[in-house]
């Protein structure tokens, strides 16, 4: 029961703050009279908390109270009921008027490139049509869970062995070709594949067995397999973002087949 | 005598690469962040676009930036590398036009005036049910429900936990004291 006064004060504390109404709704010195009123009663943890959350709520609604005359008294205080008054009284012609009187529009240009138009040309030649491509628009899950990989092998979608396999081939892959930059490693043929490898790869480098560099200043990520050196030095790890976009893909695909076409002249 | 033509050159290029940057518009949202006109112009990407500025203050316009709360930097920004990254760079024109520069029905702009003058006469929030109960007076309760959301979407106003501010866009492109003089002496 000796909560309700102090929770009303608190949660008018937090409206004032949230929608912007005068602090001066708040009398600072009633407030305070009700947090020594009840001072004497505090007994627990939870007590003295409400208490100091109480005072913490004040000392906010003062800083807005002194915010509040220092706009006030700038030359920028408009006096809000008088200037609803005038916005009910103009009309939708005087209003534009003003504001286009007052607005330094901001200037952009949109404009289809040669290179844009390309890149749309070939996500469409690279898009399945529609009914092969119902997977990517699945009904609504009735049960909201993610699964992992052992929940996978359980269920028979995957089994241990094929992930094993999987994941042994791109180490393969990464020994033979030793440190690369991770994005030539991990694109291939197809952006799907590219993903799979991108996920595959990232089990190699959280079980220490692939090493990611990164370079800030060049913007570039290097992958590496690990010596025995490194897993033994390793410390606990942290997670490394990288995005994989599919425009990325297609200029990576562009710049492989143009490579090709030079080695082939 | 070489050299200072390739550095003439090189300064051109990039001004030039500048002013592509910043005038087509490359993400849903216009302007450019920091971040991206480093990438594309190099580490004295500020420089460049003082510049620039000093170019198309000739032609009536500015390179502004603005930070993501929507704070406006003055000249040379004042601040460190890392908050220029973040900030978003856009050109506007210097001086206000008169002559019609949007596509905008101006109901529309008469209900984005009024929501901008009765947002700033309180402080800079203002509850949203507060706002469209203000604006209702004049437009059917739909219209104001829309019109809200496009200029949220626009970047002239910002919402969170259905109280409207002013957005980044406002901060950029409007003079809120001229728009309240005006609407005040109108």
């Amino acid at each position: 029961m000796k909560f309700d006064e102090l929770f009303r004060l608190i949660h008018f504390c937090k409206t004032i703050q949230k929608e912007g109404t005068d602090p001066f709704d708040l009398d600072v010195s009633m407030f305070l009279e009700t947090l020594n009123r009840y001072y004497t009663k505090w007994k627990s943890l939870d007590d003295l908390l409400i208490d100091a959350e109480a005072i913490a709520e004040l000392a906010k609604i003062i800083e807005l109270q002194g915010k509040w005359i220092k706009d006030r008294a700038s030359s920028f205080y408009i006096d809000p009921v008088l200037l609803e008054l005038k916005l009910k009284m103009l009309d939708a012609q005087q209003l534009a008027t003003a504001f286009l009187k007052s607005w330094h529009p901001l200037i952009s240009v949109d404009r289809i490139t040669p290179q844009r138009l390309k890149e749309g040309l070939d996500y469409w030649n690279a898009l399945l049509p529609l009914s092969d491509r119902k997977e990517d628009f699945p009904l609504p899950a009735t049960v909201d869970m993610t699964f992992n990989i052992e929940d996978l092998i359980a269920l028979n979608i995957l089994s241990t062995r094929e992930f094993d396999e999987s994941i042994q081939a791109v180490l393969t892959e990464l020994e033979k070709r030793g440190r690369t930059e991770y994005h030539e490693f991990i694109y291939d043929a197809t952006f799907e594949a590219s993903i799979i490898k991108a996920y595959l790869t990232s089990y190699l480098v959280s079980e220490g067995k692939a090493l990611l560099e990164i370079n800030p200043l060049e913007d570039k990520v290097f992958i590496a397999p690990s010596t025995s050196g490194d897993v033994k030095g390793r410390t606990p790890g942290r997670s490394i973002p990288i995005s994989l976009s599919y425009e990325d893909w297609l200029r990576w695909r562009e710049r492989k087949k143009q490579g090709q076409g030079q080695n082939g002249d | 005598m070489e050299g200072e033509e390739e550095a003439r050159t090189r300064t051109e290029r990039r001004l030039k690469k500048a002013a592509q940057v910043l005038f087509f518009r490359r993400h849903r949202a216009p302007g450019v962040k920091g971040w991206e006109l480093k990438k594309a112009l190099g580490d004295d990407y500020l420089e460049v676009l003082g510049v620039l500025d000093s170019v198309l203050d000739r032609l009536g316009m500015e390179v502004k930036r603005i930070s993501e709360e929507g704070e406006e930097r003055g000249e040379g920004g004042g601040e460190g590398e890392e908050q220029a990254a973040r900030d978003r760079f856009m050109i506007v024109l210097k001086e206000p036009v008169i002559e019609k520069a949007s596509g905008e029905r101006i109901d529309d702009v008469a209900m984005l005036a009024a929501t901008l003058a009765y947002i700033i006469s309180k402080q800079g929030k203002a509850p949203r049910k507060a706002v469209e109960e203000f604006l209702g007076d004049k437009f059917p309760k739909q219209r104001v429900f829309f019109a809200l959301d496009r200029y949220i979407r626009q970047g002239y106003l910002g919402e969170d936990e259905n109280v409207l501010y002013i957005g980044w866009r406002t901060r950029a492109e409007v003079d809120r004291k001229s728009l309240v003089d005006l609407i005040l002496s109108s």
